[in-house]
C-alpha cells in the first residue's frame, strides 16, 4: 500500500495538470466540435509531459534542485526573469480559473451562486497550503479525483460501438464544419493543456519536499509512468463521453456544468455526485498545484526558502508570496469574469511559453555534474529534442493562430 | 590558473545559496574579482541580494541604492558590508554553493526576516511544520 500511495505525486500532477477547469471544458469542447479527430493530440502531450516530467523529477532527486533554480542557472538572470513574470502571470490565471471552478463544484452540489463561493474556496485552498502535510495533501486530493474515472464508466455505459470509436480517433480528420485553423487553434489547446509548465513546477518542487534521492529515481519513474497517462485517460473519456451526446445534437460546450449532463444523464444523482466530487478535487488540486508553484518559481529564482517541509515563518516570503497570489486570484475571479475564457487563455498563453522551460530541463539532464551517472540516454534524447523542436514551432504559432481564428471561434 | 576563474564564474553564478543548516539562502546574483599584483584575477566574494542583482541586470544606480539600503538594515555586528559574503566562508561548490554561515547573518535575508516578524509570523500555526 505504501509503494501505491508513493505514486500519489504523479497522480496528482496529472490530475491537477490534465482535468482541471480547463481541460474538462477544453476536452468536452474540442469533443463536441471536433468529435475524436485530435484524440491523437492528447496522445503526443501525454508521451511529452512524461518525458520531460521524468527528466525534471530525476533531476531534483540528484541535484536537490527544482526547475526553475534551473530556469535561472542556465538562462541567466534576464532570460530567466522573462520567463518569470511569463510564468508568474500564467499561473495567475490558471490560479484564478482554478478557485473558479472549485467554486462552481461546490455550487453544483448546493446551488449557491458560484461567485459567492469563490471566498470559501480561496480559504480552504490557503489552509490546505498553509497547514496539511505534502503527502497527505497529495493523497486526498489525487485519490478523490479518481472519481473522474465516472466519466469513462459514462462511456460505457452509452455503449458507443468502440470499433468506430477507435477507428475515428486513429483516422483523424478535419470537420467539414471546421477549417485548419482552428483545428490546429485547439490542437495546441490541448498539447499545451498536457504540457503546461506549472506541472513541471509543482513535480520536480514535490520531488524537493518530499526528500527524494538517488534510491527514489524507480518511484520517479513509476509515478509519470503511472500518473500522466492515468491523467491522459481521463481527460479522453470526457471528451469520448462528448463526442457521443454533444457532437450529434451540435451543442457547443462553454460551461463546467455542461459537462457534468451526460454523466448525471446517463448514471442519475450516483454518478452525478462522483463526477462533481471528481472536479472539485481536480480544481482543487490545480488551485493547490497553480498557487505553490507560484511561490515555488518566484523563490526559486531569487534563492529564498521555498516549501512546506520547513516551518511557514522559515520560508516567510515563499508564503507571503503564495497568499498573495491566493487572494488576487480570487479577486479577480469574484470579478465575475468568465473562469472559462481565462483558462482557454492560460493554455493558449502557456503553449507559447514552453520552451523556456523545457530547454533548460534538457539541457541540465544532460550535465553530467549535475546528474553524475544518471544523465540522459540516447533515445531518451532523441526523443526529447523532437519535443524540443515540437515545442518551439508550437510556441511560435500560438500567438498567429490565436488572432487569426480569433480564439478559436 | 586561468582555467581556474573562468571554472569559478561559470559554475558559480546563478547557483543557489545553502546555509549551513541546509537552508536554502540566496542566489549567486554576482561575484567581487580582484586582481592581485602579479596580474591574476581572483573571485573574493559572492554578492547576493536584490541590489546584486540589479546592479548587474544594468540597472547600476537602482542596485548601488538597494544594495546600502539592505546592508543599513542589518545589525553592524555583520561588518560594513553584509552583502557581501567573502569565498571563505564558502565550504562547496556543486549544484549548490555551501557557506559556513547562518541564513540570517547575511543581508539578502533581511526582507526574509522583515516578513516573518511583521506578516507571517503573526498567522497562527506559522511556528509549525505541516509535516510536525
Amino acid at each position: 500500500v505504501k509503494k501505491v500511495f508513493a505514486l500519489f505525486l504523479g497522480v496528482l500532477t496529472a490530475i491537477g495538470g490534465f482535468v482541471d477547469i480547463g481541460d474538462l471544458v477544453a476536452n468536452a469542447a474540442v469533443g463536441a466540435r471536433f468529435q475524436m479527430n485530435l484524440a491523437w493530440v492528447v496522445v503526443v502531450g501525454v508521451i511529452g509531459i512524461i518525458v520531460y516530467a521524468e527528466m525534471s523529477g530525476r533531476v531534483a532527486a540528484i541535484s536537490g534542485r527544482a526547475i526553475f533554480d534551473l530556469v535561472r542557472e542556465r538562462l541567466g538572470p534576464r532570460f530567466g526573469l522573462a520567463n518569470l513574470l511569463a510564468s508568474f502571470f500564467i499561473n495567475l490565471l490558471t490560479l484564478t480559473a482554478e478557485l473558479a471552478g472549485v467554486a462552481i463544484a461546490i455550487s453544483l452540489a448546493s446551488g449557491v451562486n458560484y461567485l459567492l463561493l469563490i471566498p470559501v474556496a480561496l480559504f480552504l485552498v490557503w489552509v490546505v497550503i498553509w497547514r496539511m502535510p505534502f503527502e497527505r495533501m497529495e493523497d486526498v486530493f489525487g485519490l478523490a479525483g479518481l472519481a473522474l474515472i465516472v466519466f469513462a464508466v459514462t462511456a460505457w455505459h452509452i455503449g458507443p460501438a468502440w470499433g468506430d470509436v477507435l477507428h475515428d480517433a486513429s483516422h483523424p480528420q478535419i470537420p467539414p464544419t471546421e477549417n485548419a485553423f482552428t483545428y490546429a487553434y485547439y490542437a495546441i489547446a490541448l498539447f499545451g493543456a498536457a504540457m503546461t509548465p506549472y506541472e513541471v513546477f509543482f513535480f520536480s518542487s514535490g520531488a524537493v519536499e518530499e526528500h527524494w534521492t538517488r534510491g527514489d529515481l524507480a518511484t520517479n519513474r513509476a509515478n509519470v509512468i503511472v500518473g500522466f497517462p492515468l491523467g491522459g485517460a481521463l481527460s479522453l473519456s470526457i471528451m469520448v463521453v462528448a463526442a457521443l451526446v454533444f457532437a450529434p445534437n451540435d451543442i457547443d460546450v462553454g460551461q463546467l456544468s455542461q459537462v457534468v449532463l451526460p454523466v448525471s444523464a446517463e448514471l442519475g444523482k450516483v454518478g452525478l455526485a462522483f463526477a462533481i466530487l471528481g472536479i472539485f478535487a481536480a480544481t482543487f488540486g490545480a488551485a493547490l498545484e497553480t498557487a505553490l508553484s507560484s511561490g515555488y518559481t518566484i523563490a526559486q529564482y531569487f534563492g529564498w526558502q521555498w516549501g512546506k517541509y520547513v516551518r511557514p515563518r522559515e520560508a516567510s516570503r515563499f508564503h507571503l508570496v503564495v497568499l498573495i497570489a491566493i487572494v488576487a486570484s480570487a479577486l479577480w475571479g469574484m470579478s465575475a469574469v468568465d473562469p472559462v475564457k481565462v483558462t482557454e487563455y492560460s493554455i493558449v498563453l502557456s503553449a507559447a511559453a514552453l520552451p523556456l522551460t523545457y530547454f533548460p530541463i534538457l539541457v541540465i539532464a544532460n550535465d553530467a555534474e549535475y546528474m553524475g551517472e544518471d544523465t540522459n540516454g540516447r533515445v531518451l534524447n532523441f526523443v526529447a529534442t523532437l519535443y524540443l523542436v515540437l515545442l518551439v514551432a508550437v510556441a511560435l504559432a500560438t500567438i498567429p493562430l490565436m488572432i487569426l481564428t480569433k480564439a478559436g471561434q | 590558473m586561468s582555467g581556474r576563474e573562468l571554472f569559478a564564474a561559470l559554475h558559480l553564478l546563478d547557483r543557489q545559496l545553502v546555509d549551513r543548516d541546509g537552508r536554502l539562502c540566496g542566489n549567486v546574483d554576482d561575484l567581487e574579482l580582484t586582481e592581485s599584483v602579479e596580474g591574476n584575477v581572483y573571485v573574493t566574494a559572492i554578492l547576493s541580494g536584490p541590489g546584486a542583482l540589479w546592479y548587474r541586470l544594468g540597472r547600476k544606480r537602482l542596485g548601488r541604492w538597494l544594495r546600502t539600503h539592505t546592508a543599513m538594515a542589518m545589525p553592524p555586528e555583520h561588518g560594513d558590508d553584509p552583502v557581501r559574503i567573502p569565498m571563505r566562508r564558502v565550504t562547496g561548490i556543486g549544484s549548490a554553493v555551501t557557506l559556513a554561515a547562518h541564513r540570517y547573518e547575511l543581508a539578502n535575508n533581511a526582507a526574509e526576516i522583515w516578513v516573518r516578524d511583521h506578516i507571517i509570523g503573526h498567522i497562527p500555526g506559522s511556528r509549525h511544520s505541516a509535516d510536525e
